[in-house]
């Protein structure tokens, strides 16, 4: 983690809000899977932080210990993740809804322990290195053709990020708009109706917890690109947490809320960083979760159905 | 059309606890017939539907539909070979519009793969708008064609029990099972309802068995009627015959006693 330098002038460095709009990016990518699952499906997974870490670490472990291309390690450990979601959900979809909560974020925190234990595969809590060579050797020819300066050095990577946001954002609104997305929805509202008109409601449940998985992988490996080591603390399930205020504030069962509610919660997140009060570090790291907790209780009173969710479609308690 | 019974009911047997909910029914279903299934409350008819839509395992015994045993088979799967029921308590997805209500019934979607949604676009294109129009003319003979877009928790109850039948129509049904279709609907909906199934039987063949308490619909309306009691069928047979069973007149009013002896 960054020093909390108590200084204001560093609001006014562009390197401060390139690292912003890339956590953005990455947390809203993050997002937009589990808004497949809670706001289209109605299937609680507390464990997208778990799928984050995978795609990290699956793409790392690919790079670095098993000598795969960069750019075969990316589709490699999106499938790894696919392939946790199937594992997982398989057993964990015919629960109930509660008892399928806890199980998604016991396997979250079991992902992050053995990342953390496994030293031989993960690094353990030393971390992992050197998987980002080959995105090192594009982002410089990226920064070099489009003339920066040495200290935006980080703008490329907020270029691919931001695509990549824009591209999962399209494929996921067109799969929402579709017939298959509207499965999922009815699913949502009641799975034994759906079963009664002859749809595997567990088939796209399971369906629907695999492409969350897929997208989580995705913004994994971003991240990793972004902090250049990999280590477990960067997978703690206040991650999910933190996707699940966005999810809220933005609106369930909305797309562009997923991307509304990642900026603002972000912009608040990190803005607050160097905020200059007669407070402690330890303290002034609290307050910016108070905020994002006052600014939840607003939206609920407010507004509960999230800034661009709809009351017809409200998913939690409607 | 084939041979025989359309739904053949042995033996079935759900227990909850210590209460034998479904205590070894068995009955028959004949091809294109109106047959109800009656009963006084508690007697089993909705744990029995249940069991026939695979919504509930029974401990033993067979459920033959269309020459082929379902017993094991999951809902979706039962439904999806023509035997559809329909809720006691209607189950109309409320955040959805009464237009996505039916389009979610729709069989052979292939826009509802999603290995199909962006690699064969026109395919479920096409079936889209084929699922509309059939789902738009349901609607219109049921006189919901103008709630179409509406959200599906709008329409009145007796509106909704509507819907769910014109639904599960969707799902191109040869045996449907209505439980309760009467309940909470006024009589000129009802009535309404009641003119729909004879007409499904008579142009499409469709079967129907449902569970209903009014009694002038049952005697009126169905050319068969099973009673069940305490978890069995105690009676079988035409309306007329079954009206004046003895067995059935004990079973809904209690059995006579003997005045005890001086």
């Amino acid at each position: 983690m960054t020093t909390l330098a108590v200084s204001l002038s560093a609001f006014g460095r562009p390197e401060f809000w390139i690292g912003v709009g890339i956590l953005v990016a990455i947390y809203a990518i993050l997002t937009l899977g589990l808004q497949l699952n809670i706001g289209y499906t109605g299937i609680y997974n507390f464990g997208q932080v778990g799928f984050m870490a995978i795609g990290a670490y699956a793409m790392a472990i690919l790079v670095v210990e098993a000598g795969w291309s960069f750019w075969l390690a990316l589709p490699g450990a999106t499938l790894v993740a696919v392939a946790f979601a199937v594992l997982l959900g398989l057993p964990t979809l015919r629960l109930r809804t509660h008892y399928f909560a806890i199980a998604t974020i016991a396997f979250a925190e079991i992902v992050r322990y053995v990342a953390q234990n496994a030293d031989g595969l993960t690094g353990g809590s030393q971390g992992m290195l050197g998987f980002e060579i080959t995105w090192q050797t594009i982002a410089a020819s990226l920064q070099d053709q489009l003339g920066l300066a040495p200290q935006l050095s980080l703008v490329p990577l907020l270029i691919v990020a931001w695509v990549t946001l824009a591209v999962l954002f399209a494929v996921l609104l067109a799969l929402g708009r579709s017939p298959w997305g509207r499965m999922l929805r009815a699913v949502r509202e009641d799975e034994d109706a759906v079963r009664a008109l002859g749809k595997n409601a567990y088939a796209y449940k399971l369906q629907s917890f695999a492409v969350a998985g897929a997208v989580g992988a995705v913004s994994g490996y971003l991240l990793a690109l972004y902090l250049s080591f990999l280590s477990p603390e960067a997978f703690l399930a206040s991650v999910t947490f933190i996707s699940f205020a966005m999810l809220i504030v933005g609106g369930l069962g909305s797309f562009p809320g997923v991307v509304l509610g990642a900026v603002i919660v972000q912009v608040v997140l990190e803005g607050t960083r160097y905020l200059q009060l007669p407070l402690t570090d330890f303290q002034v790291a609290s307050l910016r979760y108070i905020l994002i907790g006052l600014i939840l209780i607003l939206v609920m009173a407010l507004r509960p159905q999230g800034i661009l969710g709809r009351r017809e479609e409200m998913v939690l308690g409607g | 059309m084939a041979e025989g019974p359309i739904l053949t009911v042995e033996d079935v047997y759900v227990r909850f606890g210590g209460v034998h909910a479904v205590d070894g029914a068995g009955f028959q279903v004949q091809r294109g017939s109106v047959t109800a299934l009656i009963g006084p409350n508690g007697a089993g008819k909705t744990t029995l539907f249940k069991v026939l839509t695979g919504f509930q395992r029974s401990e033993r015994g067979h459920v033959i539909y269309d020459g082929a045993r379902v017993t094991r088979r999951g809902p979706h799967a039962i439904a999806a070979r023509g035997m559809v029921r329909t809720f006691q308590l209607t189950k109309t997805l409320a955040a959805l519009t009464v237009l996505e209500n039916m389009l979610i019934a729709a069989q052979r979607h292939p826009g509802e793969r999603l290995t199909t949604v962006f690699a064969r676009p026109r395919a479920w294109r096409r079936r889209e708008s084929e699922a509309c129009a059939q789902a738009l003319e349901l609607l219109d003979t049921f006189g919901l064609a103008d709630k179409a877009g509406d959200h599906a928790g709008t329409p009145s109850g007796g509106q909704r029990k509507l819907l769910e039948l014109a639904r599960a129509l969707m799902v191109e049904p040869r045996l449907l099972l209505l439980d309760e279709p009467m309940a909470g609907v006024n009589p000129s909906l009802g009535r309404r309802l009641l003119e729909h199934m004879e007409r499904l039987r008579v142009e499409q063949g469709v079967t129907f068995l449902f569970i209903e308490h009014d009694m002038e619909v049952v005697m009126n309306h169905s050319d068969r009627v099973i009673v069940m009691a305490d978890g069995r069928v105690i009676a079988d047979g035409e309306p007329q015959a079954v009206r004046a069973d003895r067995r059935v007149i004990d079973a809904y009013l209690g059995t006579r006693r003997e005045e005890p002896a001086a």
